[in-house]
């Protein structure tokens, strides 16, 4: 039974159950039995009585009786007791304000109002409580209840950018029932980027911007890190073997090829290859000439180290490479000359007789080792008696002695034209290089070896130009001197700088004659070296090549072997225009 | 600290003026928080009656036709005007005077506790403590306040509560309705006294 203080006493009252109209009435009873009758039914609604305020006081008790009369007598209710005092419901607040404001950005929303006009909040005769709620439009939302206490504003955060809100408030006296809930008020809050979202909006294209430029390293470094990740496993090779050729496809080239080259590849006796050593003529300017066979290595240093792990294309100097071998292949080198002075001297007497006949050979320092296969040749070569030697062949039959310097050029390796220049020299003269009977190591042993690979070494002979075996006239004199023995026991000669040959004063004629071919060994384990015609084109040396050294491709034959008596016979009239020198890299292997 | 000293003599003919002279005499000693604290007592004391008269039932409290407590004779304002045009002084001093004639009945309602069913017992006796305890805070706080408010707030009229024997159950819920209502004029007093003393406050009010 709500009462306002204020302004009315109004009860309302339960409907009888009984069906006859009733007549009704209401008293009030204060504490002196006075009896104060309703006299007004309908201001507070059906089944009410309205008592205003002249008849209700405060702090004072009364008590109210519902009468039912109708025909058959009276009936009075339960009484009820109350002091006014306790029930006092207020109207709602009024002047509901809601207004969105920002707070450095975000927006909130502000709520005021106003106490209910009637309650008297002023004198503190009243004290009034508030409590509001807030609901967004949806029809899922809830009501949020937010207790005000006794301030006429509030303000609410949190709110969603864009969305509308509904907002009412009510309130209640410190000791009473709350009041009806104020009429709503709609607040719509203006979009606003949240700033959480805009955080993870940044992350976002951090990580995108992040992500792209590991892409793009990662393909910058693509091939380094191939290499580092999964590095390139080294394929088997076979020398002498034409690549291009199998590109074409066509089997029988391929087929001829594989058969036409040393393969298979034939094992080296390294050991042999290192105790036994070619004896190569030594002339009196030996030592000067060694020098000068190195300083011309020196300048060959320029020509470039094929950095291809798989290329035969090691240093075309070899002398290069044993200095980069830690002194070790150096004392070799020693050691070699010394057995090769020691050589030399022996064959002394025959040297002079080559020296008659021999021919100059330019003293190139090609070092290309075997170019023919594209293995590096890191051997710390066979630098045997290093000065230039002529071939010498006491025993020898051949007329000619001629020495052809053969350079031991670097090459491509399986150029399409090289089984016609094989072809070719198999049939061109020969020299035949036979070693020093001095040599301490047994010959005989040599001998059928080097026979046996005559004809592999000749085909092993893989030049990119024709070589034509020709032999030099007697009129020059070309020295060489083994450079190294390669690791196909390949001995590699390069030209010792004559007289009249420099390194920078190599002349270079056009089409030269290459000896660097080994074009077999004959019976008294002589090298049968190939008179090749060296064009002149070839400079695929790794650009150093200066004019020093012929462009004459390298090429090895297996296994060079010590047959004594190095014999060249010169057997061809040409004359080597250039310097060359006869490559001991075409020394057979001792065994098959 | 002797208070009268410190204070001029504030006129009380003038409320809102004698207020303000009050206030302004003593701007060391904060008032409006004195009056504030007390208000804030005595709605929680009434609180606690009105707790105490709903749990235990209006059934057990029957209200007298003739509600005739102890504290009856003790004229108060009837109304809102009425109320509002009695100084402060005399409101605190009817205020104080309530207060104080209700401290020797609580502890009659304390012992007598198990008079009414053993159900209440506990709720009533633990209610009563604590309404003994905010009553008695109150009573300090208003003996203060009213030292600051000059003499005419040192009136207390005495209102006896004389009850020798034991009282029953009828008793005990009488008592309690009558400390109902005086809890609440207790109340209303202190908090129009409250508003009349924040006029630089307005949002108390």
């Amino acid at each position: 039974m709500p009462l306002s203080r204020e302004s009315l006493m109004y009860l309302s009252m339960a409907r009888c159950s009984e069906p006859q109209r009733l007549y009704r009435r209401l008293e009030g009873r204060r504490n002196s039995d006075v009896v104060h009758e309703c006299r007004d039914y309908h201001t507070a609604g059906k089944n009410s009585c309205f008592f205003n305020k002249n008849n209700t006081l405060i702090w004072v008790s009364y008590n109210i009786t519902v009468v039912a009369t109708n025909a058959l007598g009276k009936t009075y209710s339960d009484p009820l007791d109350i002091d006014v005092v306790y029930i006092v419901q207020p109207h709602p607040p009024e002047k509901l304000e809601v207004t969105v404001m920002k707070d450095q950005g975000w927006p909130f929303l502000r709520v005021s109002w106003e106490p209910p006009r009637k309650a008297d909040t002023r004198s503190g005769w009243i004290t009034l409580i508030y409590e509001l709620r807030v609901k967004l439009e949806d029809e899922e939302s809830e009501w949020e209840n937010h207790a005000a206490g006794q301030q006429k504003m509030f303000n609410i955060f949190s709110l969603r950018s864009g969305g509308t809100y509904l907002i009412q408030v009510r309130c209640k006296p410190d000791h009473g029932f709350w009041s009806e809930w104020s009429s709503t008020s709609y607040v719509k809050v203006p979009e606003y980027l949240h700033r959480e979202k805009s955080v993870w909006i940044l992350v976002l294209v951090f990580s995108a911007f992040i992500l792209l430029l590991l892409t793009w390293l990662i393909h910058m470094n693509s091939h380094s890190l191939k290499h580092c990740m999964l590095p390139p496993v080294p394929g088997p090779k076979i020398k002498g073997f034409d690549k291009q050729l199998l590109k074409s496809g066509k089997s029988d080239e391929v087929f001829s090829a594989l058969v036409v080259s040393d393969f298979p590849p034939t094992t080296s006796n390294y050991e042999d290859l290192l105790v036994e050593y070619l004896e190569v003529y030594m002339p009196e300017q030996q030592e000067l000439m060694v020098d000068k066979g190195k300083d011309h290595d020196g300048c060959l240093k320029s020509i470039g180290l094929a950095s291809d792990s798989d290329s035969g294309r090691g240093s075309c100097d070899s002398d290069n490479l044993l200095m980069d071998k830690s002194g070790a292949p150096k004392e070799e080198q020693q050691q070699q000359n010394q057995e090769g002075d020691q050589i030399g001297k022996e064959t002394q007497g025959p040297k002079e007789a080559w020296e008659k006949e021999a021919m100059p050979c330019a003293n190139e320092d090609v070092v290309s080792p075997d170019a023919s296969s594209e293995k590096v040749k890191t051997w710390p070569s066979v630098f045997s008696p290093v000065t230039p030697y002529s071939p010498l062949d006491p025993h020898n039959s051949l007329e000619m002695h001629k020495q052809h310097c053969l350079s031991n050029t670097q090459f491509p390796p399986g150029s399409p034209s090289s089984d016609h220049y094989i072809k070719e020299a198999l049939q061109s003269s020969y020299w035949e290089v036979c070693f020093n009977n001095n040599q301490p190591y047994p010959q005989t042993e040599v001998h059928p070896q080097l026979q046996a690979h005559s004809d592999r070494n000749i085909s092993a002979v893989n030049d990119r130009n024709a070589p034509t075996g020709l032999l030099l006239p007697t009129r020059m004199t070309e020295y060489v001197e083994v450079q190294r023995v390669n690791e196909e026991n390949k001995v590699l000669l390069h030209p010792i700088p004559s007289g009249h040959s420099r390194e920078k004063a190599c002349p270079w004629v056009g089409q030269r004659d290459d000896y660097s071919k080994v074009k077999g060994v004959d019976s008294d384990n002589g090298l049968l070296l190939q008179r090749e015609v060296v064009e002149e084109e070839s400079m695929e040396m790794a650009g150093a090549a200066e004019s020093c050294y012929t462009s004459s491709i390298a090429f090895t034959t297996p296994k060079p072997t010590a047959c004594s008596p190095v014999a060249l016979p010169v057997q061809d009239e040409r004359v080597l225009a250039v310097s060359g020198y006869v490559d001991t890299a075409t020394v057979f292997s001792v065994h098959t | 600290m002797q208070l009268e000293t410190i204070l001029p003599v504030c006129s009380p003919a003038h409320k809102q003026s004698f207020v303000l002279c009050v206030v302004a005499m003593c701007r060391a000693v904060p008032i409006n928080d004195l009056i504030y604290r007390a208000s804030q007592q005595s709605d929680k004391l009434h609180a606690l009656s009105t707790m105490l008269t709903q749990e235990l039932g209006s059934e057990a409290f029957p209200i007298d036709r003739v509600l005739a407590c102890h504290t009856s004779s003790l004229q108060t304002p009837t109304d809102k005007e009425q109320a509002l045009q009695v100084s402060e002084s005399d409101l605190l001093s009817l205020a104080r005077s309530l207060l104080q004639a209700w401290s020797d009945p609580l502890e009659v309602l304390s012992s007598s506790t198990n008079v009414l069913p053993y159900s209440a017992q506990s709720t009533l006796s633990k209610t009563i403590q604590k309404m003994q305890e905010h009553s008695k805070d109150l009573k300090d706080g208003l003996d203060i306040l009213s030292s600051k408010m000059g003499p005419a707030a040192q009136t207390i009229t005495s209102l006896p509560f004389i009850q020798t024997n034991e009282i029953g159950q009828d008793k005990i819920t009488k008592l309690l309705s009558c400390f109902r209502r005086d809890s609440h004029k207790i109340d209303s007093f202190l908090k129009v006294l409250r508003c009349r003393a924040a006029n630089m406050q307005p949002q108390v009010c």
